[in-house]
């Protein structure tokens, strides 16, 4: 083995057997494949990291959103009493908990430093379902302490010193101020559930105008995670959970009233939750991944015979030698061995070098994918490889009969080698065609009309500014040239919005649900351009507090549930706001994103800007944005103007602005950097083909040296020979590239399933990216040929 | 020691078969050196082929040493390249990446010899062969006849019963060939039962026997008369 491997470096650098395009090959494929197979496993690894992670389960809520449909829609939230009400009425829960985000917000420890962490309430069982280390503090003492929290090493890290007992007041939160009292090892980033600060659920009054913590129905914000004891099964719980339904929800008189089902639990395994939410995904993702692979591997592989073709006779000596098949598959193996190695260390190198770039596609730090999950599968992918491509080779030198191998083995005419260009093809035009795809699909995301304006609009939050100063605020950005407009806004599109039900007369049932957008004032819709189609928008002395805006689809389910003609200047009961009237209808536009679009119709209520800062006065923590229209002629440095105002009302001088159409676009970061890496998979995979290619042509140019040059002095001109040898490809490559893109129409059909906007399937789509492939076949064997038939035909023939 | 009876050898296209080899039938005995000879394509590299157990006969039987050859399992033969025989080509055929001292060594390592008895027997082998000044070379390095050496030396040093050569001067001068030539000869005289093919009349006359084929059929099979024998 030693003496094999000896060997192989000697052979590594000579010429004439593909090593450095071979090596070439195979880092990029590798380097390719492992990062999407790494990100797809890394899928499949969230929470994983808690010990017993398989009997822990994620509670989620099905719900039936309306009458009219039988569909019910799944969230792993749930209304406060739930977690607890499981542990205490299910046998067979051993331990349940719940946490209820407050969200990422900027803190202040005494020392007047910001800093910037995750923050959630979680009662005092968290760490019996959801156990971390614990580096100080009882984290049950902790949790169940009004206005103690626990935070994560990283927090602990950034404040530096001993954190025990210090305080710390929140941005969002003015004058709530919380002692931390312990700290937990930082989560990694492989988790479904976030948190960097843990803050007793006792406090949630501090937090909240409503405390639901012990709520059986409705405000369903709580994440809640039981684990059960060893061996239960889940469906065997469905029982007692309905028992517990009919005691504390009154589950049997909803069902009446809304004709069925209404409500269930369902426990999905903490560890399945995130990779079944990107199913769509991880499959797209894995076969690009084994596409790249299965194209890299196979051109390694069809270079590593072409070279042993040449290597046929001393196959032959070795075996005249005494060499058995044994010895000469391990001669092989060694030599592909190190070209393997050499390969793997290179694409690890290679990956570490592109990390940042990574990193800013995959949203996540790349050493996060580092651990058992994703390292065991991953290896033994690798080593599976590696058995084949040294295996196969090594197999196939030990078998050349001797004989031959002695006579021209190399001027056999290789039909095999045709084959595994061929499966070639059939990897690039599928990759192609998919990037095709979804690449229209991308940009039919980022530029579809999402039914309200983003140019030029920018948006500040005003956590932080004093109640009183809001109004100046607003006065000082009206006299910045170049800004159009300023109004107030509870929330905006892209954040998406949160529920309420829309009640019938009497409040005698919810008739649907709807995403509500609380306050706007008076600009807010005009900044947006989103236009009020029956009745009129509102208006400063026109409207009064609490006036509601409906969408066109909320007023269709209005006429219908009400049987009314009109909406306009009728009441609705909506939860959270009460009886309010009805000013206006506006067209429904998209609500968050396209790709996860909040399909209920939309609401907005009326608050003028005195109401706004009114409000906050009272309660600190009551949180809206200011809306900036800028003008087109306003240029850059708008949001550096508007940062600098906004920074002249905050005592820490840490005001975030944002672009709207900025932020609108990083809503679909997902699927750009999943197109990007469609875009750097088809680099690697054409490359790949192209080497390949050249190689194959190189190899068969040399073989047909002598037919080359016998054609050309039998008269034939160079067009002649080159349509002939090209078209000994095309007729290899016109069923591998129609078999690509068969393969693309079925994953991409899969793919597009769950998309509500989707690009059309245009059958030119198919056709430009098959005569692509096609004509680049061509183009490569044309060059290549041609250099070699230009060569005086009388030399070619001296050679033979 | 060799036997061949009715030995055929044919590769079939596809609308017919061609017959390099009909109807063998010879016995060659142990400490024989035997002369090959015969037109281009007459089948004497297909012939030794067989014998070196390189290749197969279509038909026919092969006993070596009294074991049916043509019924040996792939293990029993890569045994009998590794105890028994030892080739040298026309075209040297050294291992390129390899030094000729590694060359010389392969059959050995294969054989499993322990390194300390290789050393000795390869640093025999390039003493004998006056190539030691050679041994850290690549055969690239070295001329035609000193390459010729070399393989000699790797084919000699198991120890074969049998050595094999085919054409083994052909791609060397006279004088160069001359020197091979007398190397066989010593070789044979030391009990090594050597079988070449050549095309060099006077080459032909260092073996003892000279068999004639030509289109895959034996025409003659003489005793080389003393009187005829250079030197
Ligand atoms: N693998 C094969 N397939 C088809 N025909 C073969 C094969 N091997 C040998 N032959 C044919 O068998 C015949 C004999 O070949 P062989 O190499 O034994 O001739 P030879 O006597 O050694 O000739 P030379 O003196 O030129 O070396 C030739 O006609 C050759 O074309
Ligand atoms: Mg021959």
């Amino acid at each position: 083995m030693i003496n094999s491997l000896k060997l192989t470096f000697r052979r590594l650098f000579r010429t004439g057997e593909h090593t450095t395009t071979r090596i070439i090959s195979l880092i990029a494929g590798l380097a390719f494949g492992i990062l999407l197979l790494s990100e797809v496993l890394y899928y499949y690894s969230f929470d994983s990291f808690y010990p017993d992670a398989n009997r822990i389960y994620v509670v989620h809520e099905n719900v039936r959103m309306d009458k009219s449909s039988d569909k019910m829609e799944s969230y792993p939230r749930v209304s406060g009493a739930i977690a607890p009400g499981l542990k205490s009425e299910v046998p067979g829960i051993e331990a349940a908990t719940r946490l209820n985000s407050i969200g990422t917000s900027v803190f202040y420890t005494e020392d007047k430093k910001s800093y910037e962490a995750d923050f959630s309430l979680a009662d005092e069982c968290l760490f019996d379902v959801l156990p971390m280390p614990i580096i100080s503090g009882n984290p049950k003492e902790i949790l169940k302490k009004p206005m103690t929290c626990l935070v994560s090493t990283k927090v602990a890290k950034d404040i530096g010193g001993e954190v025990s007992g210090k305080i710390i007041e929140l941005k969002k939160y003015p004058g709530k101020k919380l002692t931390i009292a312990g700290v937990f090892e930082e989560l990694p980033e492989n988790t479904n559930y976030k948190y960097d600060v843990l803050i007793s659920m006792v406090s949630t009054s501090q937090f909240f105008s409503y405390d639901g913590t012990s709520n059986w129905m409705g405000n369903d914000r709580y994440y809640a995670a039981v684990k059960l004891a060893p061996g239960v099964d889940p469906k065997t719980l469905e029982h007692a959970v309905r028992e517990m339904q009919v005691k504390h929800q009154d589950i049997e008189k909803m069902e009446q009233q809304m004709g069925g089902t209404v409500l269930k639990y369902s426990f999905i395994p903490i560890k399945k939750m995130y990779s079944e939410g990107a199913k769509d995904m991880i499959l797209i993702l894995t076969t690009i991944a084994f596409a790249v692979l299965f194209v890299s591997f196979m051109n390694y592989i069809l270079l590593t015979l072409s070279a042993l073709i040449k290597r046929a006779k001393s196959s032959a000596i070795h075996k005249a030698c005494g060499a058995e098949a044994r010895n000469l598959q391990q001669l092989i193996f060694s030599e592909t061995f190190v070209l393997f190695f050499i390969s793997l260390v290179a694409a690890l190198i290679l990956i570490w070098v592109i990390k940042p770039l990574a990193e800013a596609q995959v949203g996540h730090k790349l050493i996060s994918v580092i651990n058992p999950q994703v390292i065991w599968p991953l290896l033994s992918l690798m080593i599976l490889l590696l058995a084949l491509t040294s295996y196969l080779p090594g197999r196939f030198f030990s078998r050349i009969p001797v004989s031959s191998a002695f006579r021209n083995y190399n001027q056999k005419k290789n039909k095999w080698k045709l084959g595994l260009l061929s499966l070639q093809f059939a990897g690039a035009s599928y990759i192609l065609t998919i990037l095709v795809v979804v690449s229209m699909q991308y940009n039919n995301l980022i530029t579809a009309d999402h039914g309200y304006n983003t140019e030029g609009i920018y948006y500040g939050e005003t956590q932080g500014v004093e109640a009183g100063k809001i109004s100046t605020l607003l006065n000082e950005l009206r006299t910045v040239p170049g800004i159009e407009k300023v109004g107030l806004g509870h929330s905006l599109p892209i954040d998406g919005a949160s529920g309420n039900g829309v009640f019938s007369s009497g409040r005698e049932k919810e008739l649907f649900n709807v995403a509500d957008f609380y306050y706007i004032d008076e600009n807010y819709l005009s900044i947006l351009n989103i236009p009020v189609t029956e009745g009129e928008s509102f208006s400063h002395g026109n409207s009064v507090v609490n006036d509601l805006l409906i969408s066109k689809k909320g007023a269709e389910k209005l006429k219908v549930f009400n049987g009314w003609q009109n909406v306009v200047g009728e009441q609705v009961d909506i939860s959270a706001h009460g009886i309010s009237t009805i000013r206006g209808v506006f067209p429904d536009f998209i609500v968050k994103s396209i790709t996860e679009p909040d399909l209920r119709p939309s609401v907005f209520y009326y608050y003028p800007a005195e109401k706004f800062e009114q409000i906050r006065a009272d309660s600190p923590s009551f949180m809206f944005y200011v809306l900036i229209k800028t003008s087109k002629t306003a240029g850059s440095g708008m949001l550096k103007k508007i940062t600098d105002i906004f920074n002249q009302f905050l005592p820490y001088r840490d005001a975030l602005v944002k672009n709207l159409s900025i932020e609108q676009k990083a809503g679909y970061q997902s699927a750009q950097g999943f197109r990007n890496a469609m875009i750097a998979g088809n680099i690697v995979i054409l490359l790949i083909t192209v080497i390949g290619l050249l190689g194959y042509t190189s190899n068969e140019a040399a073989r047909r040296c002598k037919e080359l040059a016998i054609r050309r002095i039998s008269g034939a001109n160079l067009p002649d020979i080159l349509r002939i040898f090209i078209l000994d490809l095309e007729y290899v490559a016109i069923p591998a590239v129609l078999l690509g893109i068969t393969g693309t129409w079925f994953t991409v059909s899969k793919w597009m399933q769950n998309f509500a906007n989707k690009v059309p399937l245009h059958w030119g789509i198919f056709v430009g990216s098959s005569l692509f492939i096609l004509l680049l076949v061509a183009f490569i064997a044309a060059v290549n040929y041609t250099r070699t038939a230009n060569r005086n035909p009388v030399e070619a023939l001296r050679y033979e | 020691m060799i036997t061949l009876k009715g030995i055929y050898k044919y590769y079939d296209s596809k609308f017919q078969r061609t017959f390099v080899l009909k109807d063998i039938d010879l016995e060659i005995s142990e400490g024989e050196f035997v002369t090959i000879m015969g037109p281009s394509g007459a089948g004497k590299s297909t012939l030794l082929n067989i014998i070196g157990m390189l290749d197969e006969p279509s038909e026919g039987e092969y006993h070596f040493l009294d074991q049916p050859a043509h019924q040996l399992s792939e293990k029993k033969k890569v045994e009998f390249h590794r105890n028994f025989v030892g080739f040298i080509f026309q075209a040297f055929h050294l291992i390129d990446e390899m030094t000729v001292y590694e060359n010389i060594e392969t059959p050995l390592i294969y054989k499993g010899v322990k390194s300390g008895i290789r050393k000795g027997m390869v640093a025999e082998m390039l003493d004998r062969f006056n190539i030691v000044a050679k041994k850290d070379l690549f055969p690239a390095q070295l001329s035609g006849g000193q390459q010729q050496l070399a393989g000699i030396a790797r084919a000699v040093v198991g120890k074969p019963k049998l050595l094999l050569a085919d054409e083994p001067t052909g791609n060397l001068h006279s004088g160069q060939g001359k020197q091979i030539m007398e190397l066989l000869s010593q070789l044979n005289s030391e009990g090594i039962t050597i079988i070449q093919v050549t095309h060099n009349e006077e080459f032909a006359r260092f073996g003892k026997r000279i068999i004639r084929i030509s289109d895959g059929l034996v025409l003659s099979d003489d005793i080389v008369s003393d009187t005829n024998e250079p030197n």
